[in-house]
């Protein structure tokens, strides 16, 4: 039991394997497995990074950008200056936030900006060199230097977070000096111009903001501004590198996670909170920063076309890694943004990436959460990846009499028990009630009130901890590793090449699978029957057992048809290679999906496992069987609208009763559509909602480029850590109580997440509401308790425990408001709406979810003094951006097929956040000047570009990611060099349909994929390549992205911006 | 009278009756008792038959064809039918008819003649259909049993004629057909067993109605069906040359059903479901050429349709008991669904040939509707690894003398003078339900028609045809009563070779006013055939008539046919005497009130309704000696010879050969038994002891060589235990009750049934009782 073993969760030894790479063997060793862990570090690279002078390639529009939002005027320099100083003021951190002060801009408001540029290098350089090092361990290093300026820093000091070069600069941001410094700066002076002009601009608005800032107080402290200025460089966007390349502190990068925010409050918060000496910040903050404002136009009249695109909110990339513990001090430290790469050393508090929070400090009553407009939900990923360098998940063993629980909640042990009465009894954190301290489990209290064994017992000092589950926790024996394969040949499968392209995928994967004897393996494929093959070693060769009934399904054998893989292994791979060959010529176009899927559970249904589907036709015959809606759909248009939605919801009712009992049976579907027409994922993508699986969806499917990523989607799928037949429930303390959970489960009781199937990508959303008020100053709890079954066979109880301040000011809210948190709880809600309302009507909510958040804190956080400033909280600045994007969504288009509008509901069902925001949001980068970036700033992503079609030079190549697929945009006069050089190939016209990426022997070729596995390492997602070319349908495909555009049925950015604040001026009226 | 079994009774057409010459009215009819009937055996081999390579002439009115028996006006070239009367011209390629100059089938003796067509024109040609099997295996046995099983079907396949179509079903929990045409690897179709499936579920399933402009009609008579359904029967037909190799080795592999049998259960079987695909298959591929399902079959059906018992053990297979008291739950249902069964494959015109191997019982009452109206064969053994069924199975397939002759898919019609009326047929056949004027208003067994399907059927299947006699109005056109009366059974069927056949038989025979005339009757007796006719009308009885008491309902038609046959004086037993034509009659009547026809209770349905089936086609011969076995006696004194049915017959001394048909017995006296255990026959000095223990054994065999199925061997000794089998067939002259009366050496046997002379006493008693 006690095995050191975790469960199947993190693999034993290695960390996670990587994503799927394509070297399959490369995962394994941890080593390596550090090296390409999905999670990029940085560590090792920082030092250059840091020191490139980015500069030059900033220019874009690097500076300008986040300026727009706070001190627009400050132009550049203040971007980064703003906030960041704040916080980090005192610390060296100085640089980024530094980087405000420096300001030195002209502008009077720029006060703040002003500092900005200058110093911050100035004393960043210290830093950088320390960060090298220290991201992870080093941290300390940094303090030391912090200290002496201001004693906030210390206590962050910890370096040891440094920032990590977040993918997603997007709340990192704040930390970074983004921007280049000087260059910066110029343009930020430049830019304030322009801005003005136009109050609306957020530019304007930005001269506005320094006004502002004096009477700063509270309100703006939102501090956000800091961050704001982060933005801008667009260079630096994700790829730590780039940011680096803000020479400015680039290296730094290492602030701790409170950063900024604090300081702003200060009079608000109680110092403690953060550890930041809230003190020094607090001159900066004020003025600088507290939040984005954009400038815009007090009246409505301003065209919005004024506003400088360059200086408005964008993410912005943290280019370094930040070491994070989870608690100082007694006080829950504010996660670095999901998005942004940092190491969780977990000092009470579970790390973020297993349960996140969209607010990190919880309102104490409901009515100020409902006057805030922001949404109280957690986001629990309870299998996460690590980071490759943080601790391992600890497993205790309790003996016979299991985990510690409190008698009445039954909340797990965990480090908020407050032990009284000498140890004898103890107080439930979450349920308040007092319970008696198992005597085998007593201990003697230390002067400190705490447990004097409290730092040798992880559950007592860990906000994540694994307990080896009793019997108890039982019905029936851990159930084996079962994996069944489920393969579509009917005709059209066969002759696109989809069932060769499974079959070759699945028998590359066997050697992937788990070892030993708890690993069992079936295989079935179908048309308008059902085949089955009994793989027992005993036979000559594999026996195909056919089920033609597909109205009433039954499986063939008992026995045989699941088998131990050591036992099958040759005639898996001989059944796998002959599949292709031996329906060769089969003329069955029909395909039994929902039958097949049945037939397969009832062979698993003794044990339960993992069912992967591979399906390319509409299913048409046996039970579940659906019809091309897509065509009555269009017949329809006219009447439709109003009930286009429809289409959306599944067709069929047997499929989810069909995949609850699979869930009920611990059956995990996952579905692969490797298809070239309509399959309705709306009715299919039922069963893995329900079962806890996913689907993989390969539209149009080419043999040719879609084989790599069908073997790698697989493998990932096998081989990332899971856990199976799993129930999962989140306790809270008294005064919330759980309101709705959502993602890819089965819910039979309301209190209980079943999970036939989790793994480490899988999120469950779950959204809380007060059923009574918190005292000022108290804690509010979160426990994650999630029982499962490892791969290799141990039950396991992973408890996730975290702990928040509770709150009764507002600011504090938005302070400590976690943006990539918030939208992936928007989005969620958004798609979850989409089959059941009218799309505008959606698309309408959302736009005033944002409004109101905006509104409110625009109401009560911010000075009333400037009715033209669109001020935004500096943690939530790029709220109205992402709005926008979700706006634009493929989900939210009405001009989409419906199975990509499907697919993408189902895939947003189940995100985690860090992939949330690239999902609707993705980066763009320029490829085509990859080497010559390179030389400059060592990075190995360069820094994203905004998603917006002017950007898109005709000479130019672009890569666009959104986690899932990868475009590559060649446009129209590219060097036929650089065209020879990546693609092989001399002109454009020869771009082919399908495209593999392939290695050719030169450094331009090399880096390309060097920066796609990049991507796909973080992503833990192969990415569908494809190639785009202007005025070509790919072309157009790829525009869609630039959500920044204006579309024809879709505002721009800026134009957003100023509609957001109309609205917003409009209810303070 | 018993010479006449040795010169073959039945003669060159295979025709036995009850009576050899009629009675004219209803009347008289009812008054003799015992029914008018006749046995047929409709393709019985004889050496004097000719072979015709041409189509008969038919009667353009009542389908009756040209014979010995017709009127021929040689100048006219008319025939005139002697049914119906009516004149037919010969067809121009008769025009050489005359006097001396006539076809075969007017010859005098050639009352049966075959007409063999290799080129029916009016059906396009069709070449000779190879013979189909279709196996279907019970896997739901013991391994020991599947092996026997198995090796059982090895050897089967390996007599097939090489271009015999070969399918493979196997069975347990649930069906599995597998698809032998399937090269990459073994591919075999599962149904389950819990659910009943049509035809066409069965072919859609398959993927068998790929060709989606099947011809409306039942038959596919035309070419073209045959060519669209070839490539699809190839899929799961293959030439027994082509998938010897396959079936071996799929045999081989196969292993008993692997789903879990749960303790106090039954294992689970879905027989019905089984047998129903196969047929669902045979339809599908083969309709209406010559087909058999040959089953093996090692329990009950517990799962799904045709289910006879429950899967719990502790409810017990249903008993003749539970079927009188109406508690067997599943019978009628399992009946019904076999019914359905049978007409499937009738209309189909395939067999189903069951071979039932268990010590349990496996449903033979409930499938014997299917199996007999198709014309299916029937084996009944304790286990797959007994010579009843091994040596059985492999007859089916045996070629040459051996052969069973089996052929398929038959069709008897009858063509009779006016005043006779068909009741009906017993016997593995199938009504077609043809309406004619000949149809009788009574039924009996498969009536209502003319006309008869036989699915299956060997050369020595035996009818049995009842008649009624209705004389018509003006049943002479010509005036004045017709002396004779007249029969024609037409069998057109599919031989071993494929050809098809017509075999036509014209029997006559002399009306007689019985009531001035019943020497006449008498003389026309035939006992053998009488009794075996009662002992298949009780059968029928028993099985269709609620509350028949069958023994009674013998006992009474005895005594009537004793009142109206003997002579006697009026109550005066003494005076009693009977014909030589019905002496032996009555003890006929005593073995069949013994037998396990009449005696059902001492047997299980499953036995009773086989022993039925096997007495229903078989011969007279045979059957009679189900009904009353033959005895020889084998002794130093004397050569062998023919012994008393009586214990009377059991000496220390001597070695009895009892022949009972389903059983062979060889009974050792005690000395025989104590001299063979000393091992004497070891002895050179005592090889005549050694030669009279072999020639009971000798004898024995030659029984056993040509009966089918194959009958239990059972040798034992005087006291032994297995000595019951030959001390139930005896008369129980001497019993507990007369043991002093005994002879040294003899023996006694338990029962306080009625002994032969006893039962005497009482019917010369009741006889003569006015």
């Amino acid at each position: 039991m006690a095995s050191p073993v975790p469960s199947g969760v993190p693999r034993p030894g290695n960390a996670p394997p990587p994503p799927p790479n394509y070297n399959p063997n490369v995962q394994r060793a941890p080593a390596d497995s550090i090296a390409d862990g999905m999670q990029n570090l940085q560590i090792n690279r920082p030092p250059s990074m840091p020191n490139q002078p980015v500069p030059g390639p900033p220019p874009p529009f690097a500076p300008s950008p986040f300026a727009a939002t706070s001190a627009s005027s400050a132009p550049s320099s203040a971007p980064f200056s703003g906030y960041a100083p704040v916080s980090r003021s005192g610390p060296p951190a100085g640089f980024t936030r530094a980087g405000p002060p420096p300001t030195g801009p002209p502008n009077a408001a720029a006060s703040l900006r002003p500092s900005g540029a200058p110093p911050p290098f100035g004393s960043r350089p210290p830093p950088p060199g320390a960060l090298p090092s220290s991201p992870l361990m080093t941290g300390p290093v940094v303090p030391p230097s912090n200290p002496s300026s201001v004693p906030g820093p210390m206590s962050n000091g910890p370096p040891a977070f440094a920032s990590g070069p977040p993918r997603f600069p997007l709340s990192g941001s704040v930390q970074q000096p983004p921007v280049g410094p000087p260059p910066v700066s110029d343009r930020m002076l430049q830019a304030p111009p322009t801005i003005r002009p136009f109050p609306v601009g957020p530019a304007g608005s930005f001269s506005h903001g320094p006004p502002s800032q004096p009477v700063p107080p509270l309100p703006r402290f939102p501090a956000a501004s800091a961050t704001p200025r982060a933005t801008p460089q667009p260079l630096h966007p994700f790829s730590s590198a780039s940011q680096p390349s803000v020479p400015p502190y680039g290296a730094q990068t290492w602030q701790m996670q409170h950063r900024q925010v604090t300081p702003p409050i200060p009079g608000a918060q109680p110092p403690s909170m953060f550890e930041m000496p809230p003190p020094p910040n607090q001159p900066m903050s004020a003025g600088p920063t507290s939040m984005s404002h954009l400038p815009l136009p007090g009246s409505p009249a301003a065209g919005p076309s004024k506003i400088d695109p360059n200086q408005i909110p964008r993410p912005v990339p943290s280019s370094s890694v930040i070491l994070f513990e989870t608690r100082q001090v007694n006080q829950a430290n504010l996660p670095p943004p999901a998005t942004s790469d940092y190491i969780v050393k977990d000092t009470g508090n579970c790390s973020p990436r297993l349960m996140r929070c969209t607010i990190n400090q919880i309102p104490c009553s409901g009515d100020l959460l409902t006057t805030s407009g922001m949404q109280l939900a957690l986001m629990v990923q309870p299998l996460a990846l690590p980071h490759p360098s943080e601790e391992p998940i600890q497993v205790i063993d309790f003996g016979d009499s299991g985990p510690v629980r409190c008698s009445r909640c039954k909340g797990y042990i965990n480090p908020f028990m407050k032990f009284i009465d000498q140890g004898r009894r103890f107080i439930c954190n979450l349920c308040g009630f007092t319970d008696e301290t198992p005597r085998e489990y007593h201990c003697n209290l230390g002067p400190d009130g705490r447990r004097r064994d409290a730092d040798e017992r992880p559950e007592l000092c860990r906000g994540t901890v694994e307990f080896v589950a009793t019997k108890e926790y039982l019905v029936r024996d851990p159930m084996p590793a079962v994996f069944f394969f489920l393969i579509d040949v009917s005709m059209n499968a066969i002759q696109t090449g989809a069932t060769a392209a499974a079959c070759s995928a699945i028998n590359q994967v066997i050697a992937d699978l788990p070892e030993g004897p708890r690993t069992f393996v079936g295989i079935a494929t179908y048309d308008s029957t059902i085949h089955f093959y009994n793989l027992k070693r005993a036979l000559q060769q594999p026996l195909m057992l056919i089920v033609p009934d597909v109205q009433d399904v039954y499986t063939p054998l008992q026995t045989d048809v699941i088998v131990q893989l050591s036992e099958c292994r040759q005639h898996l791979v001989q059944l796998l290679e002959n599949i292709p060959t031996m329906f060769q010529s089969n003329k069955v176009s029909d395909s039994a999906f929902g039958a097949a899927v049945q037939a397969a559970f009832l062979a698993m249904k003794t044990t339960g496992g993992k069912l992967l589907v591979f399906q390319s036709v509409l299913p048409s015959v046996g039970i579940g069987a659906l019809f091309a809606r897509e065509a009555e759909g269009r017949t329809n248009i006219s009447a439709g609208e109003k009930e286009a939605h429809k289409m959306l919801q599944p067709a069929d009712k047997n499929l989810k009763t069909m995949a609850i009992e699979f869930a009920e049976y611990q059956v995990c579907v996952d579905v692969f559509i490797t298809t070239q027409s309509y399959v309705d994922i709306a009715s299919i993508s039922v069963v893995p909602k329900i079962t806890g699986g996913q689907i993989y969806y390969y539209y149009p499917f080419s043999v040719l480029s879609d084989s790599a990523k069908l073997y790698n989607d697989l493998r990932w799928n096998v081989t990332r850590p899971q856990g199976f037949e799993a129930v999962m429930r989140v306790r809270c303390s008294q005064g919330l109580q759980v309101q709705e959970y959502s993602g890819n489960y089965c819910k039979r009781i309301p209190t209980d997440v079943d999970l036939p199937g989790i793994d480490s990508d899988k999120t469950i959303m779950v959204t809380l509401k007060h059923d009574d008020k918190f005292q000022e100053g108290s804690e509010c709890s979160f426990q994650c308790a999630l029982l499962y079954t490892t791969v290799y066979g141990q039950r396991r109880i992973r408890v996730t425990t975290l702990s928040l301040p509770c709150t009764t000011v507002l600011s504090n809210l938005f302070r400590s408001a976690d943006l990539d948190t918030q939208f992936a709880c928007f989005l969620k809600h958004a798609a979850s709406e989409i089959p059941t309302s009218p799309l505008s009507q959606i698309r309408e909510q959302i736009t005033n979810f944002c409004i109101s958040i905006l509104h409110s804190y625009r109401k009560h956080c911010a000075t009333v003094s400037s009715s033209g400033q669109l001020i935004l909280p500096e943690a939530l600045k790029l709220l109205p951006l992402y709005t926008l994007a979700l706006v634009k969504s493929i989900g939210l288009r009405t001009d989409g097929r419906l199975d990509e509008r499907s697919y993408w509901i189902s895939r947003v069902s189940s995100i985690s956040t860090p992939l949330a925001v690239p999902f609707v949001c993705p980066r763009l980068i320029a490829i085509h000047d990859l080497i010559s970036k390179q030389e400059t700033d060592g990075s190995l992503i360069p820094p994203s570009k905004p998603l917006f079609s002017e950007n898109i030079i005709d000479d130019g190549i672009f890569l666009l990611e959104n986690g899932e697929d990868c475009l590559i945009y060649v446009g129209n006069s590219v060097n036929s060099d650089i065209l020879q050089q990546i693609f092989g190939i001399s002109s454009v016209d020869e771009i082919p349909a399908q495209f593999v990426l392939q290695q050719y022997d030169n450094p331009l070729s090399k880096k390309v994929n060097e920066v796609v596995n990049e991507i796909r390492r973080q992503r833990c997602s192969y990415l569908r390549l494809r190639l785009c070319k202007k005025a070509d349908p790919s072309g157009m495909l790829f525009f869609s992205y630039m959500v920044e555009d204006k579309t024809p049925s879709g505002l721009s950015y800026v134009e957003f911006l100023v509609h957001i604040h109309r609205q917003i001026q409009t209810k303070m009226v | 009278m018993s010479e006449m079994a040795v010169f073959d009774p039945e003669g060159v057409d295979g025709v036995r009756m009850t009576w050899g010459v009629w009675p004219r009215t209803k009347v008289e009819a009812s008054k003799c008792v015992i029914p008018i009937a006749a046995t047929i055996s409709p393709i019985r081999p004889h050496p004097d038959i000719p072979t015709l390579p041409y189509l008969p002439l038919r009667c353009k009115t009542c389908t009756g064809i040209v014979n010995p028996y017709c009127r021929v006006d040689f100048t006219a070239k008319i025939w005139i039918c002697p049914f119906c009367f009516q004149r037919n011209h010969f067809p121009p390629h008769y025009s050489m008819i005359s006097e001396t100059n006539v076809p075969a089938e007017l010859y005098p003796q050639y009352t049966t003649v075959e007409h063999a067509f290799t080129a029916p024109e009016s059906h396009g040609a069709p070449p000779p259909q190879p013979p189909v099997f279709l196996l279907v295996l019970d896997t739901s046995v013991i391994e020991e049993e599947l092996g026997y099983a198995k090796s059982a079907l090895k050897q089967a396949i390996g007599l097939l004629p090489d271009n015999a179509l070969v399918g493979f079903i196997s069975f347990g929990t649930q069906v599995q057909v597998h698809e032998l045409g399937f090269s990459d690897l073994t591919k075999v179709y599962v149904f389950r067993g819990t659910k009943d499936i049509s035809k066409d579920q069965v072919l859609d399933q398959l993927g068998l109605n790929a060709s989606v402009h099947r011809p409306a009609t039942g038959y596919p008579k035309g070419a073209h069906q045959g060519l669209i359904n070839s490539a699809l029967v190839n899929r799961f037909l293959l030439p027994a040359s082509e998938c010897e190799y396959t079936l071996n080795s799929l045999l081989d592999e196969l292993q008993t059903d692997q789903w879990p049998v749960q303790p106090g259960n039954r294992a689970l079987r879905c027989t019905g479901v089984a047998l129903s695909v196969a047929a669902g298959l045979l339809g599908a591929c083969l309709p209406g050429t010559g087909a058999r399902i040959i089953a093996l079959v090692g329990g009950p059906c517990t799962e799904g349709p045709g289910t006879i018992v429950s899967k719990d053990l502790s409810e017990p297979a249903r008993s003749h008991k539970d079927l009188d008291k109406d508690a067997a739950p599943h019978f009628h249902k399992a009946v019904k669904f076999y019914d359905n069964l049978a007409k499937q494959l009738v209309s189909q015109g395939h067999v189903l040939d069951l071979f039932a191997s268990a010590l349990d019982q496996v449903g033979v009452a409930e499938m014997k509707g299917v199996i007999e109206r198709t014309g299916g064969l029937v084996v009944l053994a304790e286990s797959f690894g007994h010579s009843v069924f091994k040596d059985s199975f492999r007859r089916v397939f045996e070629d040459g003398e051996q052969s069973l002759g089996l052929c398929f898919n038959a069709t008897l019609e009858i063509n009779c003078s006016k005043e006779i009326k068909i009741q009906g047929i017993i016997g593995p056949c199938s009504s077609l339900e043809k309406k004619g004027p000949s149809c009788a208003d009574t039924v009996i067994g498969q009536g209502n028609t003319t006309a008869w399907k036989m699915c299956g059927l060997d050369k020595r299947t035996c009818l049995t045809v009842f008649f009624d006699i209705s004389p018509s109005d003006r049943s002479n056109p010509q005036g004045g009563l017709n002396p004779q009366l007249y029969m024609q059974f037409l069998t057109n069927y599919q031989n071993p070779e494929g050809q098809m056949r017509l075999r036509v038989t014209t029997v006559t025979r002399r009306w007689v006013d019985s009531a001035t005339n019943s020497e006449e009757l008498v003389e026309g007796f035939d006992q053998e055939t009488a009794a075996v006719v009662m002992a298949r009308l009780t059968s029928l009885k028993m099985e269709m008539e609620e509350e028949f008491d069958a023994t009674r309902w013998l006992d009474r038609s005895l005594i009537r046919l004793c009142s109206r046959f003997g002579d006697y004086r009026k109550d005066d037993p003494a005076s009693f005497t009977l014909n030589p034509n019905f002496s032996l009659f009555p003890q006929f009547m005593f073995n069949l009130r013994r037998s396990q026809f009449v005696q059902v209770f001492n047997n299980s349905p499953d036995e009773t309704a086989y022993f039925r089936m096997l007495l229903n086609r078989e011969n007279i011969l045979n059957s009679v000696v189900m009904i009353q076995p033959s005895l020889l006696s084998y002794s130093f004194n004397s050569p062998p010879a023919p012994a008393l049915l009586d214990v009377a017959s059991i000496a220390a001394d001597r070695i009895l050969l009892l022949d009972a048909y389903f059983s062979v017995v060889i009974f050792h006296g005690m000395t025989i038994a104590q001299w063979r255990n000393a091992g004497y026959q070891n002895q050179p000095e005592h090889q005549a002891f050694a030669q009279l223990l072999q020639a009971p054994h000798d004898d024995s065999q030659m029984i056993i060589r040509d009966r089918f199925p194959v009958p239990r061997l059972v040798v034992c000794d005087q006291h032994g235990s297995q000595a019951r089998f030959l001390l139930a067939r005896l008369n129980p002259s001497a019993t507990y009750n007369s043991a002093h009366e005994v002879a040294a050496g003899s023996d006694v046997i338990f029962t306080d049934d009625v002994s032969l002379q006893v039962f005497f006493e009482h019917l010369q008693r009741l006889a003569v009782q006015s």
